[in-house]
């Protein structure tokens, strides 16, 4: 049903028989990217549940170049606003120049444009507010290695999604921010490598580290992909999950999972869903020619064993 | 000045200069990289004198650090299993490209029949199928998975032996076509939650395991056996092997099928240790793949290479992989030092081999 729904819309909009309904164009940085996935579902969700809604979607397969190309693509066909997930955050410049001289809506989703200061007024950026993420928990992290009484001296290593990527970057700095806090600063790190959010390359780098004995309390992870494949390798390793404290970020299905069963310690949870639906929201209203705040945050929720059942069915 | 002595047909050659094998040559940089890690350990004044290889601190029974030999064969066995069927298509005189996609998509098909019903109590939340396909026997995923292998491989070679397009063009072809098949099978949705019998397949060391059996597997069938040898002779010279009786064409389809055949057991194993599969495995594993032959000194015109190359050559990557994490190399650093060395590889090779032709 819904394959049909979407052969149907794509049709439609390759037909262009776009003069009854909106119609957005919308390219996603990856289809393989399990997070941008939901927010995906999302959107498309959302939009067949409109009346006169047809959004096609576009895989930019993490080229910078093809995503410009299926911009110009969509303005070309007519279409009466775009949806970006940016592939490369510092190259929305151009984009936003398309769009603008082509009169058409923008909006950015999920990762933050280069110049989301300065947009133009029919363009806006829907996305959770990056630095909450690793923020909220790296200083949980902090927060449960003093009630295990580690106050004295605690060594962690952090595990960092891919090095072009800005939430990889930011969530890093976040984790630094908060061992830089007094309350923390009894945390030092031994070592930051980058596992390419990957849980398969997370694990041979924690077996790696775990290989030179030095003994570590905590693991902070960029994303909990990360985190259970270090999980994974400390438990083949022998190691008791009691004695480490791992926190991630993203909430999906496998983590929760990895919580229930006491490994995993914390996790952030981000609205892909209502991130998806706001990007959906946002362009309709500028299509309209509505006013829309140009920075529409969507909250993350700090996700711990106590209050994981709300959130085991939301990503 | 070397020692000359007279050759056949007064040809001049000299007898110091007498070739070993090329495997002893990547043998020697392995335990030159291992040294200098050895040594890095020593100089870097925030090491602590760790040592690379060796045990310093009592950890183990014997006198090597065991954990860290470990990981260095364990890290680079699933691209291991790859590269044992792309050493086969090289010296074929082709190349396979899709040997990566191909780990995702044949993960993702594998993995949607090795499914448990019950995690931790409740009802698995990722199942693709229905009930029927909940808790299968472990032969049937790893049959579903070899046969999907042996179907991409039969047509990568069926189209390159038939159609005579190039294998860059098919196999890149058949590269978009996977990671596709990939993406479409659960719509970038992943699998995860395996049986515990199909999660023993990649558990602790069997990947290296499985590794060592099929490297064995393969040496023998190209080193002792027919296929091996017309697989040499098709790399070597094509149209010869064909008028000396070879089925030139049937034998590059069974070379491609073998090869997507291990590449699609890697992928189960790579599935199996991880505990789940996703659209984005296999990332760039069939570079690595064909990279870890090429240190392995086999040559991408064909004919020439080994199994026991290709091996020395993942070896290599294990340990330079391993050694940038004990010497605490930058992160940023890591993709140029890997670059530059496999570059390094390949030019010493060239020098070694043109020293050798100039001298025959």
């Amino acid at each position: 049903m819904k394959k049909t729904l979407i052969a149907a819309t794509a049709m439609m909009t390759i037909m262009g028989s776009a003069t009854f309904a909106q119609t957005i164009g919308a390219s996603i940085a990856r289809f393989d990217d399990n997070f941008l996935t939901v927010m995906r579902n999302g959107m498309v969700e959302y939009a067949d549940g409109l009346d006169g809604v047809e959004l096609q979607v576009e895989d930019a397969t993490d080229d910078v170049a093809k995503q410009l190309d299926q911009i110009n693509n969509f303005i070309a066909s007519g279409v009466d606003a775009i949806i970006v997930n940016a592939v490369d955050t510092s190259a929305t410049q151009a984009m936003t120049a398309a769009a603008e001289a082509a009169g058409i809506p923008l909006v950015y989703v999920n990762r933050q444009p280069i110049n989301v200061d300065d947009l133009p007024d029919n363009q806006a950026f829907v996305a959770s507010n990056e630095i909450e993420s690793g923020t909220l928990a790296a200083f949980e992290a902090c927060k449960m290695a003093r009630a295990e009484g580690l106050a004295g001296g605690a060594s962690a290593y952090i595990l960092m999604g891919q090095l072009s990527n800005q939430a990889a970057v930011q969530r890093t700095k976040d984790v630094d921010d908060v061992i830089g806090m007094d309350m923390c600063n009894f945390i030092s790190i031994i070592d930051r490598q980058t596992a390419n959010w990957s849980r398969d390359e997370a694990q041979d780098l924690m077996t790696n580290w775990m290989s030179s004995g030095e003994p570590f309390d905590i693991v902070f992870a960029n994303n909990d992909e990360m985190a259970i494949g270090a999980i994974q390798a400390m438990k083949a390793n022998g190691m008791s999950m009691d004695d480490v404290i791992v926190v991630g970020v993203d909430a999906t299905q496998d983590a929760l999972v990895a919580m229930q069963a006491g490994d995993l310690d914390a996790t952030v949870f981000q609205d892909a869903f209502g991130q998806g639906e706001g990007s959906v929201d946002a362009a309709l209203a500028l299509a309209r020619g509505e006013d829309v705040d140009q920075k529409v945050y969507i909250p993350f929720q700090l996700v711990t064993p106590a209050n994981l059942d709300e959130y085991i069915d939301r990503n | 000045m070397a020692q000359q002595s007279d050759g056949i047909g007064g040809l001049k050659y000299d007898k110091s200069k007498k070739a070993w094998p090329n495997e002893f040559n990547i043998f020697i940089a392995l335990i030159l990289i291992v040294a200098i890690f050895e040594a890095l350990g020593q100089i870097l004044p925030y090491m602590n004198g760790q040592s690379f290889l060796f045990d310093t601190q009592d950890r183990f029974d014997t006198i090597f650090n065991e954990a860290r030999l470990r990981i260095i064969i364990l890290q680079v066995a699933i691209i291991g299993i790859i590269s044992l069927g792309v050493t086969q298509v090289i010296i074929s005189g082709g190349i396979d490209l899709s040997s990566g996609p191909l780990v995702a998509a044949t993960a993702m098909i594998v993995m949607s029949f090795a499914q448990t019903e019950l995690v931790n109590g409740n009802p698995n939340p990722k199942a693709v199928f229905g009930p029927w396909a909940f808790d299968l026997p472990i032969i049937v995923p790893i049959i579903v998975g070899l046969a999907f292998g042996a179907m991409i491989g039969a047509i990568n070679g069926t189209f390159i032996a038939f159609t005579r397009i190039p294998p860059f063009i098919a196999t890149l072809g058949m590269f978009l076509i996977c990671r596709g098949i990939a993406q479409w099978w659960t719509r970038g949705q992943p699998v995860s939650f395996p049986t515990e019998a199909y999660a023993w397949i990649g558990s602790g060391m069997m990947p290296v395991i499985w590794f060592i059996l099929l490297a064995i597997l393969c040496h023998v069938l190209l080193r002792y056996t027919v296929y091996g040898k017309h697989t040499y002779a098709i790399g070597s010279n094509e149209d010869a092997a064909r008028m000396s009786g070879i089925n030139v064409k049937r034998h590059k389809v069974l070379v491609y099928m073998i090869a997507s055949m291990l590449a699609a057991f890697a992928a189960i194993v790579l599935s199996s240790k991880n505990l789940t599969a996703q659209s984005g495995m296999g990332l760039f594993y069939e570079l690595f793949a064909i990279a870890m032959a090429v240190i392995g000194g086999i040559s991408l015109t064909g004919g020439r290479g080994s199994i026991i190359g290709t091996v020395l050559g993942a070896m290599v990557f294990g340990v330079i992989q391993s050694g940038f994490t004990y010497v605490k190399l930058d992160a940023y650093f890591q993709l140029m030092a890997m670059g530059a060395i496999i570059i390094g590889a390949v030019v010493l090779d060239q020098w070694r081999q043109q020293r050798a032709a100039s001298r025959s």
